[in-house]
């Protein structure tokens, strides 16, 4: 959890009445670990969701499960949930072997991409439903349903119908009904994703809040990068339903272990190694000096690693370029730079130094601990 | 110039349409009320052959049938389509469409051949076991025949109006297999099963031609009675039977439009 490079943003406990309830909750509540061991699943003849996962999620962990659609994220969350079975491989939450327990039967609950609220009920009801399918007499359930509205702020919305609730609003009756059973662990599919950029990012910090009050293991599902960076105390890549790449988000980010998670992580600067002497790199660019390397075929260079310098100078790691292109996004300007018979991309921030104009001669600079490889 | 020529045209068509549909039945409920007896001419305003109705017990017992008939069919109906939209419903990615299409194929056939078959069908199974005699009995079996497809039909597209997620939703908080009928489809599909009674209703009250085929001596419905009595001669208060059946075919199909229409409760 010290790793989170969010905990800032999230509210402290402590100031807010909302507090003792959350303390009140996990005497009740424990974070379970995740255990997931040689999963497989295919659809079909021919469709492998799941090629073989294997994966280790801790307890009060905020992981999240990232790919593009059709990596088998999805997949592999809905086995979590209990909402598909495994065809191979074994599941266990909190040290025991849930495979073959039926989804009623999962201390788990998820938050679904569509909300999932049901039509025919107000809002308090949706949000009391799994507690009354588990039997809590009436009187329970509703202190239980006020604690989490109170918690999750969610004021007069209580006593509304569905049908008049917005995308925003809906959302966050979707995670208060999930949350209200207090699982063991919580699956959110993509449970942002229909909302505007504003919104979403609200959302994001609320989510965090929760998930840090609770200590609960949130499971979390998205094919957006820089969610999952601000979100995620840890992150899986999946590609073509195997993992590519489990780590922090700055590991992910800056160490990605192969071309297929740099490129999933937005990066554009992979160039194919033609020569290597030492630690001496020859690609396309020309020849830079790394620090270490690595033996991977693929270098990468991230766009803010790189600094301008005006006109032509000489010196090691110094590539001479020219302007193609400009984006001055205000904090900062995004630069296609020609060098040689190739295109790099270099990001600068504004500092109130002169920007290179199009067309103008620069020489780009790298620090050769910022270079490193990856494989293909 | 020739559009609005074109257009009256079609206003003509229309209003004739209407006149054709609908004059007939406003007659027939016009001369129920007619207190002379007489077809032709229209006396006065009466209730007479209402009450006349009233006390003719043969009348009271093909009303009595009529209604039980529909009921009990379609209570039937809504279980056994119910069953069968859902199965449908879940394994819609088969593609079952042939499904429905085997069981509304009788239903493109004449009446009179569906009926004529199920009567020899039922007349051969009584003489093999001595069940299935032809009454009540019959009638209700030959109901629930044709109007399972049109309950399924509701229900399946009731379903398939619904986000599949709701289902997942409901296993996930921890509903029972029991407990998600109960607690989930049955609510979700109230409407859907109000318009498909009603419906079914209406498609047992207006049949003739397979109730008549399979009814038995003592389970005459209306429209049997009215045509054995036409046989003898129109009365009019056959006139105000069909009146009545007017306006309770009425009620259930707007009934049946009504919750079909509603989404949720």
């Amino acid at each position: 959890m010290s790793e989170t490079m969010t905990a800032d943003i999230a509210d402290r406990p402590g100031s807010d009445p909302a507090a003792e309830n959350s303390a009140r909750s996990e005497t009740r509540r424990q974070a379970s670990s995740i255990e997931m061991q040689g999963l497989h699943k295919r659809f079909g003849h021919d469709t492998v969701a799941l090629d073989g996962v294997d994966l280790t999620i801790r307890a009060g962990e905020f992981f999240t499960l990232l790919g593009p659609s059709g990596c088998g994220k999805t997949t592999l969350l809905r086995i979590l949930a209990g909402l598909e079975a495994p065809d191979a491989g074994a599941l266990a939450v909190g040290g025991r072997d849930i495979t073959e327990v039926p989804p009623h039967r999962r201390s788990v609950n998820t938050v679904f991409q569509s909300y999932a609220l049901f039509p025919h009920l107000s809002v308090r009801d949706n949000l009391a439903f799994g507690l009354k399918m588990r039997g809590l007499p009436a009187a329970e359930r509703n202190a239980r349903v006020d604690e989490i509205a109170g918690f999750i702020q969610l004021g007069d919305l209580v006593e509304r119908r569905v049908d008049q609730l917005s995308g925003g609003q809906r959302q966050r009756i979707a995670l208060a009904r999930a949350l209200v059973c207090e699982p063991d662990v919580l699956l959110l599919d993509e449970p942002l994703s229909a909302l505007d950029a504003g919104l979403r990012g609200q959302l994001q910090v609320e989510l965090l809040r929760v998930q840090q009050r609770l200590g609960m293991t949130f499971v979390f599902v998205t094919h957006d990068q820089d969610e999952a960076m601000v979100m995620s105390d840890r992150i899986a890549v999946l590609n073509g339903g195997s993992i590519q790449q489990v780590g922090a988000p700055r590991e992910v980010y800056e160490r990605p272990v192969n071309g297929f998670v740099a490129r999933f992580m937005g990066h554009d600067n992979l160039f194919a190694i033609r020569a290597r002497d030492g630690r001496r790199l020859t690609t396309a660019l020309g020849t830079l000096d790394a620090e270490d390397p690595g033996d991977g075929a693929l270098l990468l260079i991230r766009p803010e690693t790189l600094d301008l310098l005006p006109g032509a100078v000489e010196g090691p790691n110094h590539l001479p370029a020219t302007v193609a292109e400009r984006l001055y996004r205000g904090s900062h300007a995004e630069f296609r730079l020609a060098v040689g018979d190739t295109t790099l991309q270099a990001m600068v921030s504004n500092r109130g130094r002169h920007l290179p104009e199009v067309g103008e001669t620069v020489t780009v600079t790298v620090a050769p601990e910022d270079l490193v490889t990856l494989s293909e | 110039m020739t559009k609005r020529t074109l257009h009256r045209g079609l206003a003509v068509f229309w209003w004739l349409t209407l006149a054709f549909l609908y004059l007939p039945l406003a007659v027939v409920v016009l001369f129920s009320f007619n207190s002379a007896n007489s077809s032709a001419r229209f006396a006065d305003f009466s209730l007479r052959w209402y009450h006349r109705l009233m006390g003719n017990e043969e009348i009271l017992s093909a009303f009595g049938n009529s209604l039980m008939l529909a009921v009990v069919s379609s209570l039937i109906a809504l279980v056994v389509g119910g069953v069968l939209g859902y199965g449908m419903y879940r394994h819609r990615r088969r593609r079952l469409g042939w499904l429905i299409l085997v069981i509304y194929l009788p239903l493109v056939l004449p009446d009179i051949v569906f009926g004529i078959a199920e009567m020899a069908f039922f007349v051969q199974i009584n003489e093999w076991t001595g069940w299935l005699s032809p009454g009540l009995g019959t009638m209700i079996i030959a109901h629930v025949t044709f109007q399972i497809p049109f309950v399924a039909l509701i229900v399946y597209s009731r379903f398939v109006g619904l986000d599949p997620a709701l289902f997942e939703a409901a296993r996930d908080l921890y509903a029972t297999p029991r407990q998600r009928l109960v607690h989930f489809m049955l609510p979700t599909l109230k409407p859907a099963l109000m318009a498909a009674f009603f419906l079914s209703f209406t498609l047992s009250v207006d049949d003739f031609v397979i109730s008549f085929f399979t009814a038995g001596p003592e389970s005459a419905t209306l429209p049997i009675y009215i045509w054995g009595a036409i046989r003898k001669g129109v009365s009019p208060e056959i006139n105000a039977i069909a009146a009545l059946m007017i306006a309770a075919v009425a009620i259930a199909a707007m009934l049946s439009l009504v919750f079909s229409r509603r989404r949720s409760p």
